[in-house]
């Protein structure tokens, strides 16, 4: 089925919320899928492999440690939205020449966005790649050279983020629609289902604050 | 704002003044109003209007189509008319079935095309429209209005000017749905058209349209009820009619939710207020419109009711400040030592909210030249202003709170009373819905619009942790990445954040509607409860057969008995 943007990201952000995330973690995973799905790129899908395989994960289990090299987590793979954004809040680091290097990460689709915007916000040229996939975003051009299995893949043991002067691969140009399948849509509508309280006769009555008949 | 506004010797006025819930819940609507905005846009481009199709039977059911042919592009309303039984007229989200529904085509639509959404728009949220339609929405009727009106004329004769002066409009408007909602078009994707630049521009469209459809049905029904007998509604009673609607919970959250949009209409408004407040002199006919505006005003406060305790109390409030400003007019000289400056510093001591902020949108009335233009800046890129500077030193970002939520921080949040509230989504429709803390299990589910806690409890996270930026904090400290984004906002965007607890014991969420619905340009604000109210929308303003340059200006208040003849 084809969706909108806005649906994408409103959806995502709350598959994210009820996979156990924080609001202001949730609210980058929404964004993330947005920006994914806008370049033509399979963001929705990720993001529902990621959350499903990382359902309720503890947060200090999938975050990284900043300070190692490269960035590991405490237990298995990186969480992409929780290192992305981390990435971004330390996007003066890369753009002064430092080059961070992530361990295993999941679903590393997911931090192309995090990428886009740290170029933006500092307005200097920042590549991330990986076996079979280089990303850059300069001049808020989004380039990108890569294979399907690449974008797709589940887990990645090596990846590299570092200031980049030239590009390779096709320019990304954005869409304003999505197409994703039923079983993603399925799999984010589930988890987003958990943010919902549950209705009962008095939050039905109280709640909303109005009547249920509009005769007059 | 603009290079001009640096010399002003009258600054904007302060956040901490303007964006209290009580004086939010007292905005009027004025010339930067969204359906004033497209009004004017519309009469200066020449937009001209057809009815395209109307297929409606005598027991009211079928479709029509309504074109704006703008310079570049027409907009196409299509409308389903319904039968609806009595039992199933509600103004809840949770209501599954309307008197009509519509949306907002980008064209005009062919007749497949119409048959599609024939076969999604009357469902509205269990339908799916796609990226050629810009909005989705709904009406009621009037019950009471809607038969009083259709007997009339079906009869040859007028109805009732007090009745209609009672109720209004013939139908209310429950959603207007736009920027994505079920499949629609995304605001993103028609942002770069000038017409819709401005915000909702595509929802205030959508409701011009409707309106005239309504009247047009009325009149239809009437004389398919008595083809011998039936007449049109005299033009002058026609246009005292407006569009309503009813606005529940649903919209509260926005002014939470868009801070950066939030920012950009107050701060246009609170430009405009400080430039008209700037000018050393005023010209005698300026002096004499705003008398004139003040005079309508009056009217409009008169024929404004609410049965609604506090709206009463309101009420009685901008009545007596109307008089004490006509009193005060009498004496006042409007046009020496900056004549308007003066004006609101008197009406700062002596009127209510209610009257200081209709007088801040009567201000602005004279001056068009001054203010129109500031509707250019009402408009938000949201996709830029969301990421968190991790580089901002956590000294900075504690200053920041203490500057912008210095209130907050006073608060007793250990006091039942302060964190009382709870808002939530429910499962039912995912209506929108508030909540008691303390007697309901509703807090794992609680939706992060309670800004002024939660950056209170990051404060004191803040005062405990030896980070030195942000970045550092933040990923130990996942749990206050939301509230550094509002923080963030807030200290770059005056306007951004309201100064008060919304989810204290005492929180009126009218207030939150009512601040978003002036902006909108509604008018008789008529809350219902706490939390759910109905206004009227284009009440007095012209149809679109006959907007022209004359008339697209200045007709929000009602018109001087004399020249209402």
């Amino acid at each position: 089925m084809i969706f909108s943007l806005s649906e994408i990201e409103s959806l995502s952000r709350k598959a994210a919320k009820g996979a156990g995330h924080p609001w202001g973690v949730a609210e980058e995973a929404g964004k993330c899928a947005r920006y994914l799905c806008a370049a033509g790129l399979p963001g929705a899908e990720a993001l529902a492999g990621l959350l499903q395989a990382f359902d309720q994960r503890p947060y200090d289990e999938c975050r990284p440690d900043c300070s190692a090299t490269p960035w590991q987590a405490a237990n298995g793979p990186l969480c992409p939205i929780i290192t992305g954004a981390a990435i971004c809040d330390r996007a003066a680091d890369v753009a002064d020449g430092q080059t961070i290097t992530l361990g295993l990460t999941a679903h590393p689709l997911l931090l192309l966005p995090a990428i886009a915007s740290a170029s933006d916000i500092l307005e200097s040229g920042i590549s991330i790649h990986w076996a079979g996939l280089t990303m850059t975003r300069m001049n808020r051009e989004t380039w990108i050279e890569t294979d399907d299995q690449a974008i797709r893949v589940a887990e990645q043991s090596e990846i590299i983020i570092a200031r980049a002067s030239s590009q390779s691969g096709a320019r990304i140009r954005r869409s304003y629609r999505a197409e994703i399948s039923e079983e993603t849509r399925e799999a984010l509508n589930t988890l987003a289902h958990r943010t919902y309280a549950p209705d009962t006769p008095e939050s039905r009555l109280s709640g909303a604050g109005a009547g249920l008949t509009d005769n007059d | 704002m603009s290079h001009l506004d640096h010399d002003m010797p009258i600054a904007p006025r302060d956040p901490a003044v303007v964006m209290r819930l009580a004086r939010m819940g007292s905005f009027h609507q004025s010339r930067l109003s969204f359906m004033r905005v497209l009004l004017r846009r519309m009469t200066r481009e020449n937009w001209r209007f057809e009815q395209h199709l109307f297929d409606i039977d005598d027991r009211g059911v079928g479709r029509a189509v309504y074109c704006a042919h703008g310079p570049d592009r027409t907009y196409s309303l299509v409308a389903f008319a319904n039968d609806l039984p009595p039992e199933k007229r509600s103004d809840r989200v949770i209501a599954t079935e309307w008197d009509a529904t519509f949306t907002l085509f980008d064209g005009i639509p062919t007749e497949d095309d119409i048959n599609r959404l024939a076969n999604n728009v009357p469902k509205q949220e269990a339908g799916r429209v796609s990226e050629k339609e810009l909005s989705l929405s709904r009406a009621n009727r009037s019950v009471r209005l809607w038969e009083l009106v259709v007997d009339a004329l079906s009869k040859g004769q007028q109805p009732d000017e007090a009745k209609v002066a009672d109720v209004g409009y013939l139908m209310r408007t429950t959603a207007v749905y736009g920027s994505g909602k079920f499949g629609a078009a995304d605001r993103e994707s028609i942002a770069d058209r000038p017409e819709f630049r401005a915000p909702f521009q595509v929802e205030m469209l959508s409701v011009f349209l409707t309106r005239g459809f309504v009247m047009d049905l009325v009149e239809h029904m009437a004389r398919l009820r008595a083809p011998d007998t039936a007449v049109s509604l005299d033009p002058a009673l026609r246009r005292r009619f407006g569009i309503g609607n009813s606005t529940g919970l649903g919209m509260a959250p926005f002014l939470m939710t868009h801070p950066v949009l939030i920012n950009n209409w107050i701060a246009a408004k609170e430009h405009a207020l400080a430039r008209v407040r700037s000018l050393p002199t005023a010209s005698d006919d300026e002096a004499s419109l705003f008398r004139q505006f003040c005079t309508r005003a009056v009217i409009h406060a008169t024929t404004w009711t609410s049965e609604h305790p506090v709206q009463i109390e309101k009420l009685t409030a901008l009545r007596k400040d109307m008089a004490a400003l006509q009193l005060h007019l009498t004496e006042a000289d409007l046009t020496n030592d900056m004549p308007w400056n003066r004006l609101f510093l008197w009406a700062e001591s002596a009127l209510s909210l209610e009257g200081q902020e209709q007088l801040v949108s009567l201000l602005l009335e004279p001056y068009g030249r001054f203010v129109d233009g500031l509707s250019d800046c009402m408009y938000a890129d949201e996709q830029e202003s969301w990421r968190i500077d991790g580089a901002m030193q956590t000294s900075d970002l504690k200053a920041h709170i203490e500057e912008i939520y210095d209130w907050a921080l006073k608060i007793d949040w250990s006091e039942k009373d302060a964190n009382a509230r709870v808002w939530y989504v429910s499962e039912e429709k995912l209506e929108p819905r508030i909540g008691e803390r303390h007697d309901e299990p509703i807090e794992p589910y609680e939706q992060p619009l309670c800004p002024a806690r939660d950056a209170v409890r990051m404060y004191h996270d803040l005062c405990a942790c030896d980070a030195n930026l942000t970045a550092e904090f933040l990923l130990t400290h996942p749990q206050h990445r939301h509230v550094v984004r509002r923080v963030q906002i807030a200290a770059q965007y005056p306007y951004a954040e309201i100064r008060d607890n919304t989810i204290d014991a005492s929180m009126l969420p009218i207030d939150l509607l009512r601040a978003k619905l002036s902006f909108f340009g509604a008018c008789h604000f008529d809350p219902r409860s706490d939390r759910w109210v109905r206004i009227n929308m284009f009440q007095h303003a012209p149809f679109p057969h006959d907007l022209t340059a004359d008339n697209a200006e200045g007709w929000t208040y009602p018109p001087l008995p004399e020249a209402a003849e």
